[in-house]
């Protein structure tokens, strides 16, 4: 096989992005029918840079959620790694490869799982559409059973393989959409909001599935996803995108202290009927704990404060959510004066 | 793109390849479908309507004539079997392929045929299948028996082999103007009304193309390949076809063979952005 790409070996990342950057041309016009007469004539175009010059590498093995909200240029990014769209600037490898070349090598192992969109065959059994998997990856018969088999227990959908496809409940249809997306047990997983309308059960269940798949093969995985739970439980790193750009990229727990404005501060007083309003913003209350949100600075002498002033009983100090903290770091990117003018209008 | 593909350099494992893939796609495609016998008998019924609305018109024509533009009643029979056949043929095997690719092009699912270690052109070509349509094909076949049975002149050998080289070509061309206008859904995001307009104009070689006038001939030869489709196979078993047109016929196939394998990538360039 012909390898024009150096073999990466084990130091080198699985996935290295270098200035990437994705512009749209979309063409644009107001609303109306005379508007949309003129824009036979004059087509007004309008540059939007999904992607606008992010960088990043990820290391084999690794599982790193992408976050952002809609149109942040997650799935644009998800995309170029796949190659499926050509990038307009920059430069990416994946496994070694240039994906926008398309080489059989590269294709056969990666996959692309796309949350709102099935690859599997909707009016026959999900078997069958493995087989033809098979055949379309020149997977080897008994590799093939193995991995089948292997990815059918682990996910535990069973019989649900001999239904057909349309008569599966979202939740198992999912499953099987990834038993289908694994049978080449490709090397990189590229997830696009793998859990999006899955209830609780169902998407803890699938990250359970994609640990363990990570752990069994030691696979590097760069997921979407809207619910911050999937992220928590799979990955140590998150890169932040909004705008295109790369906001943040380090550890979940490095997102909160460099992002979160606030702490909360849990306290339980002897006497629960005391007013705390007057040490901080009190944001819950029960018979026994008043939780108080107070600013991140402040937060020690508050602490102290508490304690000097108060019969405490207990006192923790603790993190917001994540979802807050992610809450406040798309806020920060809204007013971010130093974001480019992002859209061109030409004529 | 698949600039690397290890088996381009050699086209008989390619085409090996690519009949594997398409068999297994063909196995489990007709396995699934004959699970909807009705859709046999809805397919039998229609395509018996179909038949009898050719074959009233066929003897309407000859209550007044007695050869129409050369060709006589028999003859036109021929030709009506091989346009039945080659109508199911496009059924069973291209136009649900290309539906369907019009169709993923608007939704976005034709990602996942791209993010394949194949050939993308011999993806979206192979993974459809509609068994049933075939009643055309057997159809056609038993009207076909019926004209040679009638035909002056028999068949030999040679005008067999000629009719289904004439009968791949045929097909082969249909295939690629079909997905050369499919390709268009990369760029023109509404396609569905192709395959009604494509029905439309595939009547017209119910009758030989020699019965129309010059520039609808032409259009129906190298426009809509429909005389190469139908005309052609049926000039092979009636004496007609002459070695020349033949060989045009191999010519023009692989031309257009060659024009919408280009096409097509210039089209997944544009879709993937690489063109602009």
């Amino acid at each position: 096989m012909p390898e024009d790409h150096p073999v990466p070996g084990p130091a080198d990342p699985a996935i290295r992005v270098v200035e990437l950057r994705k512009t749209f041309v979309v063409p644009e016009r107001e609303a109306g029918l005379k508007h949309a007469i003129r824009s036979l004539v004059r087509r007004r175009t309008r540059q939007v840079n999904a992607v606008d010059g992010i960088s990043f590498d990820i290391a084999p093995g690794e599982v790193v959620g992408f976050l952002g909200p809609n149109g942040a240029g997650k799935t644009t990014t998800l995309k170029m790694l796949a190659g499926l769209l050509y990038p307009t600037g920059g430069g990416l490898t994946v496994l070694g490869a240039t994906p926008s070349r398309r080489e059989k090598d590269f294709l056969s192992r990666i996959t692309l799982v796309m949350g709102n969109r099935n690859q599997l065959e909707w009016d026959i059994p999900a078997a069958d559409s493995f087989e033809l998997n098979r055949a379309i990856y020149r997977i080897p018969p008994q590799a093939f059973a193995e991995t089948r088999d292997e990815l059918v227990e682990l996910l535990e959908v069973g019989d649900l393989v001999r239904k057909p496809v349309r008569n599966l409940s979202l939740g198992e249809r999912m499953k099987v959409e990834i038993v289908g997306s694994l049978l080449h047990r490709p090397q990189v997983l590229f997830l696009d909001e793998p859990t999006i309308g899955l209830d609780v059960t169902m998407q803890k269940r699938i990250r359970a599935f994609v640990a363990e798949y990570n752990r069994r093969y030691g696979a590097t995985v760069l997921l979407t996803s809207h619910y911050m739970a999937d992220v928590v439980a799979l990955c140590k790193r998150v890169i932040v995108i909004h705008h295109g750009r790369i906001l943040f990229d380090g550890g979940l727990s490095g997102l909160s202290s460099r992002f979160a404005a606030y702490k909360t501060i849990g306290v339980t007083l002897d006497d629960p009927t005391i007013d705390l309003g007057a040490y901080g913003e009190v944001i819950h209350r029960d018979d026994q704990k008043i939780t108080l949100r107070v600013p991140k600075l402040e937060t020690s002498r508050i602490t102290a404060r508490l304690l000097s002033e108060q019969a405490v009983a207990d006192l923790t100090i603790e993190d917001p959510p994540i979802e807050d903290v992610i809450e406040t770091v798309f806020a920060s990117g809204e007013d971010d004066e130093r974001l480019p003018e992002r859209e061109k209008v030409s004529e | 793109m698949d600039r690397a593909d290890p088996i381009a350099g050699r086209p008989t494992r390619g085409i090996r390849a690519a009949a594997r893939l398409w068999w297994v796609f063909f196995r489990v495609g007709a396995m699934n479908e004959l699970q909807y016998r009705v859709n046999f008998f809805l397919e039998l019924f229609q395509s018996l309507v179909a038949l009898a609305t050719g074959l009233i018109a066929l003897a309407l024509v000859f209550q007044h004539t007695s050869s129409l533009a050369g060709w006589s009643k028999p003859e036109l029979l021929a030709v009506m079997g091989v346009h039945v056949m080659m109508g199911g043929i496009i059924q069973t095997l291209v136009q649900p392929n290309m539906d369907r690719l019009a169709r993923e092009v608007q939704q976005g699912t034709l990602d996942y045929a791209l993010t394949k270690p194949r050939d993308s052109q011999l993806v979206i070509s192979v993974r459809e299948v509609r068994i049933w349509q075939t009643v055309n094909v057997l159809m056609g076949l038993i009207v076909l028996g019926w004209a040679v049975t009638q035909l002056q002149r028999g068949i030999g050998v040679v005008q067999a082999l000629a009719f289904a080289g004439a009968l791949v070509l045929g097909a082969v061309m249909i295939y690629c103007f079909w997905l050369v206008i499919s390709t268009g859904a990369f760029w023109i995001v509404r396609m569905e009304e192709i395959s009604e307009l494509f029905q439309g104009v595939y009547q017209a070689g119910r009758w030989p193309v020699t019965v129309y006038p010059a520039g609808l001939r032409a259009s129906l030869t190298f426009l809509v390949p429909v005389a190469f489709a139908v005309t052609v196979p049926a000039q092979a078993l009636t004496h007609r076809l002459t070695e020349r047109t033949l060989l045009v016929a191999f010519v023009f196939a692989a031309a257009l063979f060659a024009f919408t394998r280009w096409f097509w990538r210039v089209g997944l360039r544009h879709y993937s952005g690489a063109s602009a």
